[in-house]
């Protein structure tokens, strides 16, 4: 049940979705994974959108060069933890939600615990090998994950949903190389909010996914374009069920 | 025949946002590439490798479906398709 509070705060939400529909966000458990440019827009949206409980996690400090993007962050957190100055941003802006903001970093030892109780992931990190990580994680736990990325004026954002839709590795199979990207605000606020759109659209069972369908936003030339994706049969990640049970079938065999 | 070259990301930025290409004769889609890649010195270096290999991270897609470039550059292409070319981004 909303409190009185709530059904103010969410006032314009509720006229959209009705009180039922924020109770399915506010009943909702996700995961940040980073509280940088991407992160920021991410996690600020959902906390104003009432998502109940929001994990973030970032292992870094701020430095002044983050802030033309990561809104989450001021100029008086320069040196001081991204998480720190996100649960007090998020935690500012809806008192009524949890926040639980996490120093660390994202890896294969920390994932499994990190993502603990989380019903969705928010991919807000800023490279390949961390995302395949995430999507891997998604597929385990049959959990959706929103992919956003960008580099300049560029983005591009697409959901996935295990056992349903493409997965992060049947559209790209292979990592492009780690690079300091050039980054604009804005673009993290493009894409990051497309994120969040379908994040809030999958937990009300709303509209149309941006599954199987890449969206790419050109902020240069204004335009926003979508290629289509498919799964791929023999992709590594999500189509491996035949692979695992011939390696079983392997392994009876030696073991007998 | 006529093929039509789209570009996103950074390959927009050096190709431009839409090319019309008109081939004579068969047309693959490395046959379009190389076609890009002799007429474009940037795109070659962002695309290919120095040993002439495309990059193995950029996406290919005809007529909006993605190909593995591994295997299906040389399909053929008919008159009025569509190429897609791109890197994906990776920052956030």
């Amino acid at each position: 049940m909303l409190n009185q509070a709530e059904r103010e705060r969410y006032a314009r939400q509720i006229r959209l979705f009705g009180e039922d529909g924020q109770e399915k966000l506010k009943k909702s458990s996700v995961f940040v994974a980073g509280a940088g440019g991407l992160g920021s827009v991410v996690s600020i949206y959902m906390a104003a959108a009432g998502f109940g409980r929001i994990r973030i996690v970032d292992c870094d400090s701020v430095e002044l060069s983050n802030l033309n993007r990561q809104v989450l962050h001021g100029s008086d957190d320069v040196g001081r933890r991204k998480a720190r100055s996100a649960e007090e941003m998020l935690q500012g802006i809806n008192p009524e939600i949890d926040v639980d903001a996490i120093v660390g970093t994202i890896d294969e030892d920390s994932l499994d615990r990190l993502l603990q109780g989380c019903d969705l992931i928010m991919d807000a990190m800023d490279n390949f090998p961390t995302r395949y990580l995430l999507n891997r994680a998604a597929l385990q736990r049959k959990i959706p994950l929103f992919h956003g990325a960008i580099c300049g004026f560029q983005g591009q954002a697409t959901t996935i949903i295990p056992g349903k839709s493409a997965c992060l590795r049947c559209i790209f199979p292979r990592a492009p190389p780690a690079a300091t990207f050039p980054a604009l605000g804005s673009t993290c606020g493009v894409i990051g909010s497309v994120q969040v759109t379908e994040a809030v659209k999958y937990v009300l069972g709303s509209g149309e996914l941006l599954t199987d369908r890449l969206m790419l936003w050109d902020g240069l030339n204004s335009c926003m374009d979508e290629v289509a994706c498919v799964r791929d049969s023999s992709c590594r990640d999500c189509c491996n069920k035949y692979n695992v049970e011939t390696n079983n079938m392997w392994n009876n065999v030696e073991t007998e | 025949m006529k093929i039509k070259v789209m570009a996103f990301a950074s390959f927009r930025e050096i190709l431009g946002k839409e090319l019309n290409l008109d081939i004579v004769g068969e047309a693959t889609a490395a046959g379009v590439l190389a076609i890009l890649a002799s007429r474009n010195k940037r795109f070659k270096e962002a695309a290919f490798e120095e040993s002439g290999w495309l990059r193995d991270y950029v996406q290919i897609m005809i007529n909006r479906k993605r190909i593995d470039p591994r295997q299906d550059l040389s399909t053929k292409l008919n008159d009025g398709d569509e190429l897609v070319i791109f890197p994906p981004v990776a920052g956030g």
